[in-house]
This record gives C-alpha cells, structure tokens and sequence, in this order.
C-alpha cells in the first residue's frame, strides 16, 4: 500500500507564489508516484482575497479558509486533524521543492529512529538559507547554520537538534504524540521548539541534502514582527535546555 | 475550538441545493441547533439536511425569499440566530470568532454587521460596491425583521447603537458563491426584477435610468476585478434599465419614458440631482463657505480639493460645476 503524504502549506495572499510552490510539490511528489499518495492542504491564513477552490487546477489540494490571522502552530493543527496521511511536509509557500527533494527526505525520513526531515533551502542566488538549526550561548539561542554563504554538502545528511519547518517532514504519528506544534508561539519558533520536544521523545532531527530546494524566506508581510515574542518565550523555556553547538 | 457546541440557532433557506448545502453545514457543526427551511426542493437537499443532522422545515415557493426569513426566527431554541443562505458559508475560524464575539459584545448589542465575500462568475469580486456587503445576519432572537423583499438588508428592531459592525480585514466573514457564470447572474437578476414590489406612486424613469449610471460608475473597478468588473457594472445598469420598465408597466404605461432618453450628459446637466446627492449637496456647501470667504472665488480650487477626496467621481463633478456655472 502507498504512503500517503500531505503538505500542509500555510499562505497569505501570493497566489502565483503559492500555484509554483504546489506544482513544485506535486512534480517532486511524482517521482515517487509509485510509492506515495501525495495531497496538500492549503491553509488560506486571512488572504485579503480568499483562494477558491477553482484557484487550484488539482484536485489534490484541499482549502482550509481562516478569516482572521492565525499563527502557524494553531493553523498547522487545525490542517493536520483534516488530513489522514502517514506522513506530513510542512512547506512553506515560497519554497519550491526540488525533483529529488521528496525522494531524499523520505527515504532517510522513514527509518525507525528519525522524527523530523529537514532538508537544505538555498536563496533564489545559490547561497545557503538553511542547513540545520545550531544553537548559540546566551541570548543568541537557535539559529541557521551557515546562512547566507556559498555552501555545498558534503554529506547526504547530518543530524541537528532542529531543522526549519518551512520544509519539514514529521510522521503523523510522532505528531499527535507530542501534541503537535506548540500554540503559545505568535509566529515562528514554534518548529525549533517542536524539533527539541521531538528529541526529547529519544527521536533523531535530521537534514538532508535533497537537490536544489529554493526558499525565498518571510515573503509574507508583518511576519517578522512577530518574531520578538516568539523568541522571548522560547528562551524562557528552552535556555539551558539545548546543547551549545560548536 | 470549544470542546461544547455554541448554544446557537443557524438558520438556513434552500430550494434545490444538493450542491452548496453539505459544505455550508459542514462549516457550521459547531452550532448546537441547524434549522433548514425548504422551499420544496426537487434534489437531495432534504436528505442532506437530514443527514446533517439538521431540523426540517418544509415551506411553499415563496416569490421573495426576505419576506419568508421572519416566519422562521422564532422557531430556534436559542437566543442567538445566525441566518445563511444555502449558497453561503463560513471559515474553518467561524467558531471562534462567533464564540468570541458574543462574548465580547453579546451584552452591548444585538445585531452584528458581518462583511460578505461575494464570488461572481469564478472570482471574488473587491470593488468597493461589492465588498464588504455588510449583511445582518447574526443577531439576538426578536431584534431583526425583514420586509417583504429579495436580498435586502432586514431593519435592527431595537437601536442603531446595538448593532456592532465588523471591520475587515482579520474578521468573522460570510463566504457567497453567488453565480458560478454571467448566465447565471442574468436568470437571478431578472426572476428578482420580475418578483419584486413596487410602489404605487413615485415614478420616474428618469430616476431608473440615472441609477443605471450610478450603479455603472460605482461598480466598475478595473483595477480589483478586470474585465469581469465592465461585464458586472453593465449588467447592474441594466438591472436598473429593466426595473424601471417593469414598474412603469405595473402602474399601466402611463408616464412619459422619452425624458430619460436624453441621457446621459444631458441627466447629469438638467437633473443633477438624481445623481450624487450627496457629493452634490458637499459641493454646494463647499461653494458657499469659499464664496463667504472675501478674495476667494477659484472654481479650480474647489474642484481640485473635492477630486482629491473623490478621485471616483472626477469627471462627473466636471459636468455638475458646469451645471451650476449656468
């Protein structure tokens, strides 16, 4: 029987973004037709004018309308409890995966001991936008290793203690038992501390490299703002908890 | 999302909507009561509405679906009466902005003014004249009636100052696919035009035909909706156009319909009033305040400063300072 995969993809607005980053998904997804069911749920985060289901020639993608902003834990568990897939990709909508992309992240993805899949993101100009989250001392806490330089693997994966969720795949299972993304988190953040909270379950958080996945990085307007109290509360939590890398 | 279903009565008007019905209640299980008031179907909406869960009501045809809406508020157990049509629907986040809604204003007022997202012929239509239609739709048992309308907004029984109006963005939304073509949109147009009322004294074709300008003029917005905007704005004149004839029919041809052919400079010229009242009468105290002003008399400026605020009705203010010149 076939895997079943679904993306849940949160956006706001971008509409031709978010048709690219779909096809992109679908054509990765094709690679292995032979192996995975693939769908997405479009998560239209208070879009000033609402996707239709018409927007999106595939019947694949399901729509899930909030009319008021909602951060991108609550959204994400609202989609995962419409979906009944083994398997789950949190994308970003401006991430556009790779052909290989899926292949990688789901072949190491799958063995028994690993929770999530990251995989490396490069700027539309080749540099690195994420390889694997490291963690600093004091207050400069999770960040992304390598970012912004001019990189290449050179292994086909590494464990971290956290990967970004902008293109993540976790397994249903493991998702619902740890309660899946944290709430209290306004917007970002929330992936990290679901990383360390997937370690804490004795899991593996690994990244991939899977081709050439491209990710433009907070396209959406207002996103960044609300990263300040996202990383307050996560240093409340987490500091001290984390291992200092490097 | 609450763990209870919100004491809630949703009130919903079908007449054959296999097709639109299962996702409208699909959007709004988390209300403990669903009434569905059936105008003799001839599809599987009332098996839908069974399955759903949902209580039954059959009802004759009625010729305007607002006049038929009051017969039916009473019949829900809960003091709170959220009314949809079968070709509405709300958001995944419906319940929570209902349930915190109620709780924040649910003492203060009694009605709630909900924005509309009106889908017309495969897009969501964002001019102005379309968006947000604000309907009264959520309210407290008792507090709202209709009149004997099609698709008009009901009348808030107890205070202007109970009714909370929301404000877009990043609020509660009524969804509406309204016509999924422009064929569509014509057969709904002209069964209203043709079931409507119409008063018995007070015509004036002229009247029909400058709202048919009106409504051309505040419809059309390329910039949000395209082409399909000249198509919507056309067909809204028209509506005007054709009501007019129906209501001058009705009262038995008696009144002269060749006035209004020498529209539409000449309406704006020699009737100015029938269009823009109220940027008219803006205009006109603008007038006399810069006229009291000793040394100030630049018609320009006048215009100027008023086009600034209303870049809508430019060129027809042009026409209007040209009428009051004379």
């Amino acid at each position: 029987m076939k895997t079943r995969l679904c993306a849940v993809i949160l956006s706001r607005g971008l509409d031709e973004m978010l048709r690219f980053c779909l096809k992109n998904f679908f054509e990765s997804a094709e690679q292995l037709s032979g192996e995975i069911e693939a769908e997405a749920i479009v998560v239209d985060n208070a879009s000033p004018r609402p996707y239709l289901g018409t927007s999106f020639s595939d019947r694949r993608v399901r729509l899930l309308r909030f009319d008021a902003p909602t951060g991108f834990a609550a959204a994400c568990n609202r989609a995962v409890q419409k979906c009944e897939a083994e398997q789950l990709l949190f994308l970003n909508n401006d991430v556009f995966l790779d052909r290989s992309t899926l292949g990688q992240m789901l072949q190491h993805g799958c063995d028994a001991d690993v929770g999530v899949t990251g995989s490396w993101l490069y700027f539309p100009d080749g540099r690195v936008q994420h390889r694997g989250v490291v963690f600093g001392n004091d207050d400069i806490g999770p960040y992304h290793l390598h970012r912004g330089q001019y990189l290449e693997p050179r292994r086909p994966l590494e464990a971290f203690q956290a990967v970004t969720g902008a293109c993540m795949v976790v397994g249903r299972e493991l998702f619902n038992r740890i309660g899946g993304f944290d709430e209290s988190y306004a917007f970002g953040l929330e992936d990290i501390d679901f990383c360390l909270r997937v370690r804490q379950c004795g899991q593996r958080v690994i990244c991939v490299d899977a081709g050439r996945p491209m990710h433009f990085e907070s396209f959406t307007p207002g996103r960044v703002e609300m990263d300040v109290s996202s990383r307050r509360l996560f240093m409340e939590r987490w500091r001290g908890k984390y291992t200092i890398d490097g | 999302m609450g763990d209870e279903m919100l004491e809630l009565t949703v009130i919903i008007h079908t007449r054959d909507s296999e097709a639109t019905l299962p996702r409208l209640l699909e959007s709004v299980r988390w209300a403990e009561e669903c009434i569905v008031v059936d105008m003799e179907s001839r599809d599987r909406t009332c098996e839908i509405a069974r399955q759903y869960g949902a209580t039954l009501i059959p009802t004759p045809m009625a010729p305007r679906i607002d006049g038929i809406r009051n017969a039916f508020l009473e019949r829900g157990q809960h003091e709170w009466v959220f009314v949809l049509d079968s070709d509405e629907y709300l958001a995944e986040d419906a319940e929570e902005n209902v349930r915190g809604l109620l709780a924040q204003y649910g003492e203060s007022c009694d009605a709630f003014f909900v924005p509309r997202y009106n889908m017309i012929a495969g897009q969501i239509i964002r001019s102005c004249s379309w968006y947000p239609d604000h309907q009264i739709r959520l309210f407290r048992k008792g507090c709202v009636r209709w009149g004997d309308t099609t698709h008009k907004l009901p009348e808030l029984l107890t205070a202007p100052e109970r009714l909370h109006k929301l404000e877009p963005p990043g609020c509660l939304h009524i969804h509406h696919e309204n016509y999924t073509s422009i064929e569509q949109f014509i057969d709904r147009q002209v069964k209203y035009a043709l079931n409507d009322i119409y008063p018995e004294d007070g015509f004036s074709f002229q009247q029909y035909v400058a709202k048919a300008y009106e409504e051309f003029f505040f419809r059309l917005d390329e910039k949000n909706d395209g082409e399909l905007s000249f198509a919507l704005a056309t067909l809204m004149a028209w509506d005007r156009v054709v009501r007019g004839l129906i209501h001058w029919e009705r009262l038995g041809r008696k009144d002269s319909l060749s006035r209004a052919y020498s529209l539409p400079i000449a309406t704006i010229s020699r009737y100015p009033d029938y269009v823009f009242p109220n940027d008219l009468e803006e205009l006109r105290r603008r007038v006399q305040m810069l006229e009291s002003a000793p040394g100030v008399k630049s018609w320009a400026r006048i215009v100027k400063s008023f086009r600034r605020e209303r870049r809508k009705v430019k060129e027809h203010l042009k026409r209007i300072l040209h009428c009051f010149r004379k």
